[in-house]
């Protein structure tokens, strides 16, 4: 049973490091498979002040085979599905090492989530936003941030804007609300097509958007 | 078919069968002649430079095979025909023993140029896919940062923060030791590397035995030093490493799937070589398939990895056996979860949330959404998330669909039950050496003599073969051409010869086996000539579009 053993030393050693701001705890007593970790937002990105939960399923080949992370904290970022938590980092697939322990795969999303790597999406959508208007994806990501993240945070979106939520511009909602669609098929459209704001001369995009809105 | 001649002899019935005797011996010899002729050219390519080379960007070269292919048929090429294979494909049968030999050899070969053990030139030739060439030019360009890359050595500024020298890599016994992988203290064996990252051997073995299916090389646990077959196999205790070899060499053949093909026959090792693919387009256009054997006798094409399907092409081939499996409940789970490998075909399973595929076969990367290759994927947008409208495919009226389905239940239903006579014919094959064996001893004649009996089973064999297939062709044909109707009477014929040939051989009594021995030599050759005739026949109605896969 050296894998009880290691994981135990692993939560032990995450424990004399309380400056790291890392926990590492089980779900159940019964089960050693099954832990939560977090680790906070990096400082300086829009994930700041932001508290992140992360499910690990340690399998039973651990430490030869890599330890199942997803978030479940909702988080806007490129490596990292809005959707389901999912993670794409290598450390977790193919460059897994025996060496690489469970608090130094949280502090390396720590890493992840300071310098994403767009060129190797899990979120298309969110990735796209991140190339195209950083400024806006900025927004988006610490608005998550905010609502999911940080203290006090109940998961509930509020009264908050759906457009917010997904980066898009108000002004192109309102335009396409002007002809009469109506607002929830407009940020439906214009997320399946990852379109967030509109240059006014690009007819080619707006007439797709139309298309699909009166589809 | 080049004379108008050779077309009527082969499609009418008109066989005498008292010369097929002759016939038979003659193309006995005409088959040792063209083996004779395959078998030089492994010497010479073992004596060529660079083994590994591969020559892919050839492929789209157009040359005109034209006059090779459309020789009249005679004596010798019918024999190659039979078997399904074309004249002029030289290849050659490898294992990945056999490669890993040759690979040995070149490394001997090389090792003056390096002037490095041969150990890490073996390793440099693994990181690149054991290609010689790619290899020797990056070697010139950056040869110390290549050494420090694939962990061959460390680099200097490292070695200052370390000292190095201090450790030699070797297994060491040592009293309550505390490993860091299993965070056991125990008395036990321990490994390091020069880096002196040591752990418990356990772990090591452990983790080792997890890499070696992989073919990559293995590294120190937590610095980029290479582990080299010799420490591998220290490590766990026998030869391992000639196990990361093979996987190596496997991935290897995988990810050159257009000039390397593994004999797809249950627990074969084969891998068929084809040096030059060039011609594989002629050969497709022109409806033949590039059939090879291995040198278990497993027969197959070379283009689509089936077994031999001859008169069929590759294309009716692949649409009727994905046809056959339509019913099954495993095809329904293949098509709803996993998608093709748009490169290699290989069905795909996805087990992870990225959508960036990298096929575990030929290494292909691609999106999984849009099932174009990745490399755009990064820096462009994603085109493929966008929605692509599906146009309804206009149903067929019931009425026919009913009517295809039954056409089609006819033929499979033959397709199978010649399948199922197949197998009964291997059955068949091992009381043939029992009867052999017999002959020899009871009426005392030569191992030579009692060959006819092997001999007439290959022929049946062959024979069994085509005419499978050739419900597929039939399934296919437009019904009320007239060739096609000439192709179902060259169906029955074979059928026929083959029925025939396949009574003889359940005969058991040695005596009456010799006393008819002229027999079997008259219903194999005509056999033969009806195989030959039948596949000839199917080609053209694929030549001339009479057969092909309804949309």
């Amino acid at each position: 049973m050296s894998r009880a053993k290691r994981i135990m030393k692993e939560i032990q050693a995450v424990k004399d490091d309380p400056a790291a701001h890392i926990t590492l705890e089980f779900v159940s007593e019964s089960d050693i498979h099954h832990l939560k970790g977090t680790f906070l937002g990096p400082p300086g990105t829009p994930y700041e002040g932001g508290k992140f939960v992360v499910d690990i399923e340690v399998p039973m080949e651990y430490p030869f085979k890599p330890p199942k992370m997803q978030f479940d904290t909702k988080v806007y970022h490129p490596n990292i599905s809005s959707v389901t938590g999912a993670i794409c980092l290598d450390i977790l697939k193919n460059a897994w090492s025996p060496v690489i322990t469970l608090k130094s795969a949280l502090i390396s999303l720590q890493a992840l989530l300071q310098s994403p790597e767009p060129n190797d999406p899990q979120d298309a959508e969110v990735a796209q936003h991140y190339l195209r208007d950083r400024e806006s994806f900025n927004k988006t990501a610490a608005l998550w941030t905010r609502l999911y993240a940080s203290e006090g945070a109940n998961g509930q979106k509020g009264n908050v804007e759906e457009s917010d939520l997904y980066g898009i511009d108000h002004d192109l909602i309102e335009e396409f609300e002007s002809q009469g669609f109506e607002k929830d098929k407009i940020v439906e459209v214009l997320r399946r097509l990852g379109v967030k704001s509109l240059d006014p001369n690009d007819n080619n995009t707006a007439n797709r958007i139309i298309e699909e809105l009166l589809k | 078919m080049s004379s108008g001649g050779e077309e009527d002899h082969l499609y009418t019935f008109d066989e005498i069968d008292s010369d097929s005797i002759e016939l038979y011996e003659s193309q006995n010899t005409s088959e040792f002649t063209i083996h004779g002729l395959v078998t030089p050219k492994l010497t010479t390519v073992i004596s060529q430079g660079s083994e590994f080379d591969i020559n892919e960007d050839e492929d789209g070269v157009d040359t005109i095979y034209e006059g090779m292919l459309d020789t009249p048929i005679t004596k010798s090429s019918k024999r190659v025909l039979c078997e399904g294979s074309v004249p002029n494909l030289n290849y050659e049968c490898l294992t990945t023993k056999g490669i890993f030999e040759r690979i040995l050899q070149r490394v001997d070969h090389l090792q003056p140029i390096f002037a490095i053990p041969s150990a890490d030139i073996l390793i440099l030739l693994q990181h690149y896919d054991w290609n010689e060439e790619r290899l020797l030019e990056e070697w010139t360009e950056k040869m110390d940062d290549l050494l420090v890359e694939l962990g061959l050595s460390t680099a200097a500024s490292v070695k200052e923060d370390k000292d190095y020298s201090l450790h030699t890599r070797k297994v060491e016994f040592k009293d309550d030791f505390a490993c860091v992988i299993c965070c056991e203290s125990k008395n036990t064996e321990t490994f390091a590397l020069e880096c002196g990252h040591e752990y418990c051997i356990n772990c090591y073995r452990h983790y080792i035995q997890d890499k070696l299916h992989e073919g990559n090389i293995i590294t120190c646990m937590d610095c980029s030093l290479a582990l080299k077959n010799v420490d591998i196999d220290k490590v766990m205790g026998h030869a391992s490493s000639s196990k990361l070899m093979d996987s190596s060499i496997k991935s290897f053949v995988q990810k050159h799937n257009r000039n390397y093909k593994w004999c797809p026959f249950a627990d074969c090792k084969s891998i068929i070589h084809l040096r030059d693919t060039s011609s594989l387009p002629e050969y497709t256009r022109l409806h033949y398939s590039p059939f090879v054997k291995c040198n278990s006798s497993h027969r197959f094409c070379f283009n689509c990895g089936f077994e031999v399907h001859a008169p069929a092409d590759c294309k009716i081939t692949s649409a009727w056996v994905k046809k056959a499996r339509k019913e099954s409940e495993n095809l329904n789970w293949v098509l709803s979860h996993t998608k093709e490998c748009p490169k290699c075909s290989v069905n795909i399973e996805k087990n992870g949330g990225c959508n960036h595929m990298v096929c575990s076969s030929c290494k292909y990367e691609f999106c999984w959404i849009c099932e174009g290759p990745w490399a755009p994927h990064g820096k462009n947008f994603f085109q493929c998330t966008m929605y692509k409208n599906v146009e309804d495919s206009k149903s067929k009226s019931s009425e026919d669909v009913n009517k295809t389905l039954k056409k089609y239940t006819f033929y499979y239903r033959l397709f199978n039950e010649h399948e199922v006579s197949a197998k009964l014919d291997w059955n068949l094959g091992q009381t043939v050496g029992t009867k052999v064996h017999a002959l020899q001893e009871r009426i005392g004649i030569s191992w030579i003599d009692g060959q006819f009996l092997s001999e007439s089973l290959k022929v049946l064999n062959e024979g069994r073969t085509a005419l499978k297939w050739s419900f597929a062709v039939a399934f296919y044909s437009d019904a009320s051409h007239n060739l096609t109707k000439i192709f179902v009477d060259n169906q029955m014929l074979l059928a026929n010869a083959v029925e025939f040939l396949s009574e003889l051989l359940q005969i058991k009594n040695p005596e009456v086996i010799m006393k008819r021995k002229p027999e079997f030599y008259n219903k194999a050759g005509y056999v033969e000539n009806r195989t030959t005739a039948l596949m000839e026949c199917g080609r053209e109605l694929l030549c001339k579009g009479i057969c092909k896969v309804m949309e």
